[in-house]
């Protein structure tokens, strides 16, 4: 499938390392659906939370370099990650409206900013500029009876005026694309929670019960899986799972898929090719059991090495 | 904490900190009328000493010191919810990252010390390797804060999933960003940032 869609990519330090996984099936799903994606050369971390949480000029500067180095590429830039998509978002919108931060980036800077290019979002990409009906058109492997609870986060959608991706408090942009590649949604109430995000580090005690949180509750509107898009809530429900459960002595067993790993099933990319096997919970007996990988692969799928 | 008397006065009132953190955080908190709409959203209000709308009822008083003598800000996610539910405009995460700044500026008398350290791990990451590395944060982070044996059991779990990168590089143009540090550090000294 050929189209004119062209971007540049900022994939983020995570996406390097323990989210592996969300960058292979990114680049294998984008390219099985003939969109451009060129990363940008030598990009930087933007600062995450911790930069504007204790420096905010640091954290404008950081984003606003970045958005320069994406500037020699054709396209508009796309972003994997929520935490990064959000800082350059809320860099261009602060940068965009206060001159006197303006300025000030500019002289750490030492150079005329260029904050033009649009940043987007994964999820945007394939739901507005591929389109829900084109990407409906690619599914051969339609996700029939995979009951998906879809995970947005805090900062896909939040503030209200800053990352425009979808209502922040009502979204629909997850559901409308797992649903258009075949698979059922689950109504749940903590898609919106937040999962404790950086404490993971510092403070484990806090994501663990707020992550218990969300787990029990997509758990209990029964769903089989959770999707999100963000590589920090991704290692809060995946990676601390198993941990929860024996904290809260209970089972979960909710395989954690990120968007591009469900919408590459779909389109039939292989499991390898989608990292499924990085993933701490294994998502090869639910696939097996809904009928979404065949069973004479389980065994080879099991002792898949994660991520090259 | 223990509770103490607070008392209203001109001498009590700090109201020039209170312009600086509007003044970074480019809102008002004047505009707050005490909904508690922040309160009620915010995931980690639990952790806080100082719910969100009494910080900002604090702020309103002047009373920055027990603010940040507490832990409340270091717990904050920066989730945003406040601000997205705040009814009359008060952008209180960018509050709450005014407060940590000229906390941290300061050395703040916060004990919340294992949040301050995971920021400033991670911001000498960025300096003198250009990205972040999850690997090394979490090592050092383990060995400054004494507890060497936090996560002890995640280590070969991820390694074997290839989730943790046992060597890493400097970006080509670290110089780059390291003139951005110095920069801001200097704009800093010659008072032409705060």
């Amino acid at each position: 499938m050929t189209n004119d869609l062209k971007y540049s990519y900022y994939p983020g330090c995570s996406l390097h390392a323990s989210a592996g996984e969300y960058d292979l099936s990114t680049r294998e799903l984008f390219r099985h659906l003939g969109i451009g994606l060129t990363e940008i050369p030598d990009w930087f971390c933007c600062g995450a939370t911790p930069a504007h949480n204790v420096d905010e000029l640091l954290s404008l500067s950081l984003c606003a370099k970045n958005l320069e180095l994406a500037d020699s590429i054709e396209g508009d830039v796309a972003v994997a990650c929520a935490a990064c998509f959000s800082r350059l978002k809320t860099a261009q919108h602060i940068l965009g409206e206060n001159d006197v931060k303006r300025k000030q980036v500019e002289q750490a800077l030492d150079a005329p900013l260029k904050l033009d290019g649009n940043v987007k979002h994964l999820l945007e990409i394939l739901a507005k500029d591929l389109g829900l009906e084109r990407l409906a058109a690619s599914v051969n492997k339609p996700l029939t009876g995979l009951k998906v609870a879809c995970y947005y986060g805090c900062l896909l959608t939040r503030p209200t005026d800053v990352p425009n991706l979808d209502c922040a408090e009502a979204p629909t942009i997850m559901e409308k694309i797992i649903e258009a590649v075949g698979a059922e949604t689950v109504a749940w109430t903590h898609r919106l929670e937040c999962c404790g995000a950086n404490f993971t580090l510092s403070r484990p005690g806090v994501v663990i019960q707020l992550t218990n949180a969300i787990l029990d509750a997509a758990k209990a509107a029964g769903a089989d899986c959770i999707m999100v898009g963000c590589p920090l809530c991704h290692g809060n429900l995946d990676i601390r799972q198993k941990e929860i459960e024996k904290v809260y002595s209970t089972s979960y067993d909710l395989p954690v898929f990120y968007l591009t790993q469900l919408v590459g099933l779909s389109v039939g990319l292989s499991p390898e090719n989608l990292g499924l096997g990085a993933m701490i919970v294994s998502p090869f007996p639910l696939l097996t059991e809904k009928k979404l990988m065949e069973t004479s692969l389980l065994d080879n799928q099991v002792s898949l090495p994660g991520i090259r | 904490m223990k509770k103490k008397k607070m008392i209203i006065s001109q001498e009590t009132m700090d109201v020039d900190f209170v312009r600086k953190v509007e003044a970074l955080s480019d809102t008002s908190v004047r505009r707050c009328f005490q909904c508690g709409k922040c309160s009620a959203g915010c995931p980690m209000a639990t952790f806080m000493e100082h719910p969100p709308n009494r910080v900002v009822r604090l702020l309103q008083l002047g009373q920055w010191r027990r603010i940040i003598e507490g832990r409340s800000i270091w717990y904050c996610a920066s989730c945003e919810t406040c601000s997205t539910r705040c009814p009359n405009k008060v952008h209180l995460a960018s509050i709450m990252d005014a407060l940590r700044k000229l906390s941290w500026d300061a050395d703040g008398p916060s004990k919340e010390s294992y949040v301050q350290l995971a920021n400033k791990l991670f911001l000498q990451n960025i300096r003198t390797y250009g990205r972040q590395y999850e690997m090394r944060l979490a090592a050092v982070f383990n060995v400054k804060s004494g507890q060497f044996l936090k996560d002890l059991m995640l280590g070969p779990k991820l390694l074997a999933k290839g989730k943790l990168k046992m060597f890493h590089s400097k970006n080509k143009n670290l110089s780059e960003i390291e003139k951005i540090f110095s920069r801001i550090e200097e704009m800093r000294k010659n008072g032409k940032a705060l």
